[in-house]
């Protein structure tokens, strides 16, 4: 054990941003683009999450919803869904205030390297599209890195969907498929109704050239892996992103732990064949 | 370095030199038990304790403290970190080696400024074990001696013959010698004395038998996650904390902010948590992914015997004891839950 | 603007807002950030315009439910304050026995006067919507001024939901069951820092019992200090007589 140097980070430390933008995307979700201060880069990559102080609140973990650019980035993209103290501080924000900010943390979807070349099939449930977005952006960024894509969407209601905008976008290309179901439909909808698992047979998967990207409700997870593995997906081959109470971030204060796994350091995206076993995980 | 042999009123001038020269804790009594508290009368040190309520670990990882300051409209965060040089007088060689394991805990990856600030700030003197708690099973761990262990800065024996081997390990040990520069050093016959001490604290400190290596928890925790254990003992479970609490190999936290009177400048604190705790594994969102007590007690058992072991390389529990007493259901004694495991294999 | 408080209260000691007059120097930062514009104890102003009402007491007669209900119209924020407010408080134990009877031995004679009027005891959630609460037989001052700076920065302050055990380890105090005592301490909500075991008494529960307070465990666990599940009942009515169903 060395001593503490003077000038080593301080891992609880915030850094401050700035709020850019922000708009209701729900009754209960509010999109937020925020920019860190001149001279400050995120760096970070799709999947990974960071720790937002709303000082006087708390700190929280919220997955980060833009793509990164390829110079690096002073701007992220968040969206909050309003559950707590710290979520519901940060729906009163306005353009101009500043929160603090941590990380980012965890480990990444493999965008850069298992994943490419491959038909990718993203599985978004509820909120599940925000870390996903991220994923998504960047591979229509290398469109042509990247075999087939597409993206089964679900979510409770029409109005619960997020990003009505850039999903009607998605819809107009021709190298992505968009899939969208609800749960309670309403007379406008015109797209599938039920569980988002009845997407995955109407597929063409080609199992063994499939990467596939998972991020839903904790419920969702088990139903969804059993229909990939009907389609004769290898575990080997599917990623997950898991929710947990990831506190501190740094693998520290014990709060995400799956099993023996730290959700902020070796998740929150795990490659399936690795939690399988994992009694805790799915 | 040079090791002294001294008796018991030089042992008490020395730690009088101490206290008047530097911040001291150390072991007293607390009611009827012990407890670390700064020292002010070298005669308050309790040497011959048998285990303090809580460990050691309070020094370096606090129940409570301060990580941070912060102005929410300036927005601006600033670390808080504790210096203070202090020394530690009668850490046991079962808690030396929990602090150990924190050490690399905390400075392993993301490395915690917070405690290795405190911890670098510390002497430590070790005081090898004179009297055997009711539960200690530290001689089961391979943890009731120093032997093969290290991260302290002194250690403390008494010999039979009433006198202390003193022994500094270290640079900062060996700086709180120069009260003793005139006692005669240890020959071999004390290191012998010694070697006899160890060798009876070995045997001696195994209230609880383990009736294995601790290098087999693993694999035996393994093969037992659907052991009935779980749900029996977990029936009698308050979910209160305790066996987390006094645990010196326990360093789960939260964090909470708290604000001053000018609604502006509050800090954010670090607390004490534990996995036992109903809310430990609930989000934000409402979902708790560790709802039940059984789930909850299996955790805290993995965790000590092989989640720890996966990730550190240590077995995280050291036979200190304190969470079969402080477990007022009595379900929290893990030799007996080892023990059963491995009968029922 | 300063918020408007206004402090009521019903049946109950009023030690309560004595723990505020208590705070001391940290009474005159509570009166940096609030303006008090009805407090018994403290002043003789009187208001109806206020926006945060503090309720200590427990409601024990119709006109009492009927004051509580008008104070409830007038503030946008209601704080419980103490165990009477919060759980009907040692009041509740009348609950036990026939309101004719319990009216006979505290009055004699005058019993039947109609300003004696009495009814079971109710705490005050059980009457009208509570925003916060703040437990504790006398509650814990610093607790409520953590509650009041969280409310005013727009937060809701939360009540612990573990144990009284985890503050009591934290305050490294011995355990009072190794003291053949029955402490509530594994049943009771924490906040209060084991006020109780850190002077050396067991806990009386005044917190009010956890949601998932595992009372059938601590009904077993009596055994083993040879006491009873029966012993331990006892020990809980004191502050937490249930709440009888459908009333």
């Amino acid at each position: 054990m060395t001593a503490p140097r003077p000038d080593e980070t301080d891992i609880y430390l915030p850094r401050p941003a700035t709020l850019i933008e922000t708009e209701s995307l729900t009754a209960h979700e509010r999109f937020f683009r925020f920019e860190m201060d001149a001279g400050v880069e995120l760096s970070y990559r799709p999947g990974q999450f960071l720790e937002i102080s709303m000082p006087g609140f708390g700190e929280c973990p919220i997955s980060i919803s833009s793509a990164p650019s390829a110079g690096g980035d002073r701007g992220f993209e968040l969206v909050v869904r309003r559950v707590g103290n710290v979520t519901r501080a940060l729906h009163g924000l306005e353009p101009g205030d500043r929160i603090g900010v941590r990380g980012p943390f965890g480990a990444p979807f493999p965008v850069e390297d298992a994943l490419t070349g491959h038909d990718l099939l993203f599985i978004c449930g509820g909120l599940g599209l925000v870390p996903l977005r991220s994923a998504i952006n960047y591979v229509l960024n290398r469109r042509d890195d990247y075999g087939e894509v597409t993206v089964l969407l679900g979510a409770r209601t029409p109005a619960d969907r997020l990003f009505t905008r850039e999903l009607y976008a998605w819809k107009l290309r021709d190298d992505l498929v968009l899939e969208e179901t609800v749960d309670a439909a309403d007379p406008s909808w015109g797209a599938h109704v039920g569980v988002i698992t009845k997407l995955i047979p109407r597929l063409k998967l080609a199992p063994e050239n499939t990467r596939a990207l998972i991020c839903g409700p904790p419920i969702m997870y088990r139903f969804v892996l059993k229909e990939l593995e009907k389609q004769g997906m290898s575990a080997e081959h599917i990623y997950l992103s898991l929710e947990r109470r990831m506190k501190c971030g740094v693998g520290k204060c014990g709060h995400c732990q799956i099993n023996g796994l730290y959700t902020c350091r070796q998740g929150p995206v795990f490659k399936y064949a690795d939690i399988a076993a994992v009694r805790e995980a799915i | 370095m040079p090791q002294k042999l001294i008796d018991q009123s030089s042992l008490g001038h020395w730690v009088a030199a101490l206290i008047a020269e530097h911040k001291v804790y150390g072991v007293q009594a607390k009611a009827d038990r012990f407890a670390f508290d700064a020292l002010t009368e070298a005669d308050d040190l309790r040497l011959d304790h048998d285990v303090t309520i809580l460990p050691p670990k309070k020094y370096f990882h606090p129940p409570q403290e301060i990580l941070l300051q912060f102005d929410r409209e300036a927005m601006t965060f600033e670390s808080v970190f504790h210096a203070e040089p202090f020394i530690l007088l009668g850490v046991h060689p079962y808690d030396m080696a929990a602090i150990s394991q924190l050490d690399k805990v905390f400075s392993m990856d993301h490395r915690d400024r917070h405690y290795l600030a405190r911890r670098e700030a510390a002497t430590i003197v070790v005081c090898d074990v004179q009297t055997a708690s009711p539960e200690v099973f530290a001689g089961c761990m391979g943890h009731a001696t120093m032997e093969g262990q290290s991260g302290h800065d002194m250690l403390l024996t008494l010999l039979d013959d009433g006198r202390y081997l003193v022994d500094p390990v270290s640079a900062k040990g060996e700086a709180l010698m120069g009260p003793l520069a005139h006692a005669p050093e240890a020959d071999q016959a004390a290191l012998q004395a010694r070697k006899r001490v160890w060798d009876r604290n070995r045997r001696q400190l195994q209230k609880n038998k383990l009736k294995m290596k601790p290098s087999e928890l693993p694999g035996l925790l393994a093969g037992s996650y659907d052991h009935p254990v779980w749900e029996e003992r977990a029936e009698l479970c308050y979910s209160c904390g305790s066996c987390n609490l006094v645990c010196p190999t326990c360093y789960c936290f939260d964090l909470r902010d708290e604000l001053n009177w000018d609604l502006r400048t509050g800090r954010r604190l670090r607390e004490w948590d534990g996995c036992m705790l109903r809310g430990f594994a609930a989000v934000a969102g409402g979902h708790n992914f560790r709802a039940r007590r059984a789930d909850r007690y299996r955790h805290r058992y993995f965790r000590k015997g092989k989640y720890t072991w996966e990730a550190y390389g240590e077995i995280a529990c050291v036979g200190c004891g304190r969470c079969i007493s402080a477990c007022t259901a009595n379900i929290a004694n893990p030799v007996e839950v080892f023990n059963r495991l491995l009968e029922e294999r | 603007m300063k918020p408007r408080v206004a402090i009521f209260d019903f049946a109950c000691c009023e030690g309560c807002q004595l723990q505020i007059l208590n705070m001391e120097e940290e009474l005159l930062e509570l009166l940096s950030v609030i303006d008090p514009v009805e407090w018994r104890e403290a002043m003789s102003d009187r208001s109806e315009d206020y926006d945060i009402a503090i309720v200590e007491g427990s409601i024990t007669r119709e006109q009492d439910a009927d004051r509580l209900r008008a104070i409830r119209e007038r503030a946008k924020v209601l704080i419980a304050i103490g165990a009477c407010a919060t759980l009907g408080g040692v009041n509740r134990l009348k609950n036990h026995f026939p309101m004719a009877e319990v009216q006979k031995i505290v009055y004699g004679d005058a019993a039947a006067m109609p300003h004696l009027a009495t009814m079971p005891t109710r705490a005050i959630d059980e009457i009208v919507k509570v925003d916060y609460k703040v437990e504790g037989c006398p509650i814990n001052a610093q607790e409520l001024s953590r509650v009041i700076r969280a409310l005013l920065a727009g937060s809701a302050p939360a009540t612990p939901d573990y144990p009284l055990c985890v503050e009591c380890k934290k305050g490294e105090n011995p355990c009072r069951y190794d003291y053949g005592e029955i402490c509530l301490g594994p049943l009771t909500r924490a906040g209060c820092n084991a006020w109780c075991p850190s002077n050396g008494f067991w806990c009386f529960g005044c917190r009010g019992l956890l949601d998932d307070a595992n009372v059938e465990a601590a009904e077993k666990v009596m055994e083993q200090y040879g006491r009873t599940a029966d012993e331990l009942r006892e020990k809980i009515i004191l502050f937490n007589t249930p709440r009888e169903p459908g009333e």
